[in-house]
């Protein structure tokens, strides 16, 4: 009994420890097929404030997604309720969604949430978005490559797009190329160091703290410094990343763009797969 | 072999004889000892805040402002075990006794750093705890030969300080209900007083009083009252059954009043008005209960009817003032809502009430006592703006005050949030809140901290210390006129406690989070012992000398 006791321990424990941050994990009991509260009237009011508090920041008030995918079709794209509940309990390893483990959330906190979600809902397209993935394909080699990686090519000092079609809205990404958008996202955000000489080293920034700041210079060396060293530390207001207004970049070849980067599904994580 | 067996005899009746000679602490910890609190010698730490007052302010001098740079660690302990220090570690006779995180507890030798033993509760399945914010524990009580301890399936545990083994085991409540308990027990006298979490979970929040020497609970009091009682008309219909007002921090004694002084927690839900309406007593209040009978003396409520979550437990600490030309006994408590209070300990009248962040709830506190709120700050569906935000101007770490400077200090953040509500039905053990808060992002809301000094008799920041990030560390200050705090990043910080300035610091690859350093002499040598994260590391001024211990 006792060492039944001790592995019982032991897996708990195992279980915290994968999941740093909330160390009390319900273990999973198989969640319904069906959402129990959908059309409920007081699940849906309840689900929408808790949207608009643990969702919107990404997924955006209308659920069409600013940072994140646009998640009125994920029903006409054919996810089951059972798996939409799964990704919003253990999140997409890899990705920007996160966990939310029991007991912070409960099982009535994510079906209040999808009852809501379902009231936005939209019917798939009929006709598929403007633009020309293979044209789109030699701009971004042209234009985004240096600084943005896919697959094994590009480069770093940018978030990997290996997989943004699936990551982001397609409407979002067009906000974000054309610069209408502010752009804040940790670990890209641009910092000037100068030297006591005078030498100036530019980059992104990694993390910081009161005392040093580390980054990827634009050489995508990643070093860390101390303030003190430092004659300045200046973190830039602009975004590192260029706006492509209409004259560097026309619509057209921005649906084209657009079409090639939607078209960028990564590889689809076991995770993932497992909640389908 | 006769020479040997000699020799070892000549070399045990010195060892014996130099026991003799030195005089031990007493064996058992009276509440003499505790009433105490921190001695001149430095040569213990036994109660939560150091001392009854809470002013975690240690007479100690040999570390200074000149020196510090030259602290250096003396051993780090491990728990190995997932989870983070909260606590607030006791030491007496050169063993410290430190409670971690899922009811796991040792007795450490603080010279060596090395477990004498180790305590771990058999918890019921972790998901089926309620504890809303971390399998934690905020330290050991401390009477006679026994130490004290809350559980997170609500329970208070008397174990032997020498083994750790159980002596009583008392049932607070039912934790399938939602109650759970991280607070260190506050020893007064032959009682061991506690109270409990689940502010989150629709429960209706008490402290209690056990008998030391049998676990027998002496006396119960509800922070929220019953029918007939007074009080029990600021809750309409039946929202008293589910209104929280939890307690989760250690309060403050004063033994000449012989009066208990406790913050108490958030009414439930948290942030939806129409699921309660009234005042909500003793939410977010603090209670000067009679230490004997738990018979309420006075209260002062901070925040009425709170749509914020703004619990009132932080640590209430304890001073003598003179506040115009008239000298007062007064408790002091930095709030959650963004005021700073100063009120008469022994009648509860309100002397100061002052803004130590950005406040937009509120004007001011008025003459009647109750603060003028601002209108716009009901939280509903579409969500609405005020500072501070939920986890507040400062929240559980303990600030330090300063008698001989009368300085408070306090780390407080500077957050503003949405603030989401809407009707909540409540489930026996599920969360109960009505609603959330968001932290306010964008240029236009940084969000930041600030080690602040704040004079009590009028509120008024003297300086101010900031850090790039909202800091959770809790506070020392030492008598020879330093800050140790940290901040969120994992530094571990000495400030200049006269003028803010910063001295010295070290990356602890954690934060310290919730808690404070503590201090005392060891061997000659004045020790700083620092909880962060998952370790204890132990500082020392390596160049003065040890004097190696001889008993």
């Amino acid at each position: 009994m006792k060492w039944m006791l001790s592995t019982v321990a032991l897996v708990v424990l195992g279980v915290g420890y994968v999941t740093a941050q909330d160390l009390f994990v319900r273990l999973p009991a198989d969640p319904p097929a069906k959402n129990p509260l959908e059309g409920n009237a007081d699940a849906i009011t309840a689900g929408m404030g808790a949207y608009r508090q643990r969702c919107a920041d990404c997924h955006g008030v209308d659920a069409r997604g600013i940072r994140s995918p646009d998640i009125t079709q994920v029903w006409a794209k054919g996810r089951t309720d059972r798996a939409l509940f799964g990704i919003v309990r253990n999140g997409i390893p890899g990705t920007e969604m996160p966990a939310h483990p029991a007991p912070r959330t409960s099982d009535t906190d994510i079906w209040r949430i999808l009852a809501y979600v379902k009231t936005l809902a939209a019917s798939a397209p009929d006709a598929p978005p403007p633009g020309d993935a293979g044209s789109g394909e030699n701009l971004f080699a042209r234009n985004c490559l240096g600084c943005h990686r896919v697959g094994d090519r590009g480069g770093q000092l940018g978030p990997d797009l290996t997989r943004i079609g699936a990551a982001r809205a397609r409407a979002a990404l067009g906000r974000q190329i054309r610069g209408q958008v502010a752009d804040f996202r940790p670990g890209y955000e641009p910092v000037t160091l100068t030297t006591p000489q005078g030498h100036q080293i530019r980059g992104v920034k990694k993390n910081e703290d009161m005392f040093s700041v580390q980054i990827m210079d634009s050489t995508e060396r990643i070093q860390g410094y101390l303030r003190e060293d430092m004659r300045t530390v200046t973190a830039e207001k602009q975004s590192a990343m260029p706006a492509f207004g209409s004259e560097r970049l026309t619509d057209a070849e921005l649906d084209d763009l657009l079409a090639y980067l939607t078209s960028l599904q990564g590889a689809t994580s076991p995770a993932e797969a497992g909640n389908r | 072999m006769l020479r040997r067996l000699l020799l070892a005899a000549v070399a045990v009746s010195i060892v014996v004889g130099s026991l003799v000679a030195q005089e031990a602490p007493p064996r058992l910890v009276s509440p003499q000892e505790l009433l105490a609190g921190l001695p001149a010698d430095g040569s213990r730490w036994v109660t939560f805040g150091g001392s009854y007052t809470n002013q975690r302010h240690s007479p100690l001098t040999q570390i200074t402002p000149e020196n510090v740079g030259r602290l250096a660690p003396q051993w780090v302990f491990q728990t190995d075990t997932p989870g983070r220090f909260e606590t607030t570690p006791l030491l007496r006779d050169n063993v410290l006794y430190v409670t971690g995180p899922l009811n796991m507890a040792w007795a450490i030798d603080a010279r060596s750093g090395r477990e004498i033993w180790r305590y771990r509760r058999e918890l019921p399945a972790t998901g089926s705890l309620t504890a809303c914010c971390g399998l934690v524990n905020k330290g050991f009580g401390v009477l006679g030969d026994r130490l004290f301890m809350t559980t997170l399936d609500a329970h208070l545990l008397a174990l032997d300080m020498k083994t750790g083994a159980i002596v009583w085991d008392a049932t607070l409540e039912d934790y399938t209900k939602g109650y759970a308990s991280t607070i260190a027990p506050l020893v007064v006298k032959d009682k061991v007083i506690v109270g409990v979490a689940g502010g989150e979970y629709g429960i209706r929040g008490f402290i209690d009083a056990y008998d030391a020497k049998t676990g027998k609970q002496a006396w119960r009091f509800y922070t929220i009252p019953g029918p007939g009682e007074p009080g029990h008309d600021t809750w309409a219909g039946d929202s008293w059954k589910t209104g929280g007002a939890s307690v989760w921090v250690t309060g403050a004694y004063d033994p000449e009043l012989n009066l208990l002084y406790y913050g108490i927690g958030n009414p439930g839900p948290d942030y939806h008005s129409e699921s309660r309406k009234g005042d909500n007593l003793y939410s977010d209040s603090i209670v000067a209960l009679d230490a004997d009978t738990g018979k309420l003396r006075w209260h002062y409520q901070f925040t009425p009817h709170d749509l914020h979550d703004w619990d009132a437990t932080e640590v209430p600490v304890l001073a003598d003032l003179t506040i115009g030309g008239q000298p007062r006994k007064v408790v002091m408590l930095a709030n959650r809502n963004g005021f700073f209070y100063t009120l008469d300990r022994t009648d509860g009248k309100l002397l100061v009430a002052k803004p130590f962040v950005v406040t937009t709830w509120a004007k001011e506190v008025g003459a009647d006592g109750r603060p003028v709120v601002l209108p716009g700050n009901v939280p509903d569906e579409k969500g609405s703006l005020t500072c501070p935000d939920v986890t507040g101007a400062t929240n559980f770490w303990p600030p330090s005050y300063d008698p001989a400077q009368r300085l408070f200090f306090v780390n407080a953040r500077e957050v503003c949030a949405t603030y989401y509500a809407w009707r909540q039905e409540y489930v026996p053990g599920e969360r109960f809140t009505g609603g959330a808060g968001q932290r306010a992002r964008g240029p236009d809301y940084r969000a930041y901290g600030a080690l602040r000094a704040l004079d009590p008799a009028t509120g008024e920041r003297r300086w101010e210390f900031e850090y790039i990030s909202p800091s959770t560390s809790g506070l020392l200050s030492t008598a020879s006129g330093l800050i140790f705090s940290g901040d969120a990043e994992g530094n571990f910080l000495a400030i200049d406690a006269r003028s803010g300035k910063f001295l010295w610091r070290f990356q602890m690859g954690s934060a310290l989070h919730g808690t404070s350093a503590i201090t005392y002499m060891l061997d000659g040598r004045q020790q700083v012992l620092v909880p962060a994260g998952t370790t204890l590391t132990a500082w020392a001024l390596s160049d003065v000398p040890r004097v190696p211990a001889t008993r």
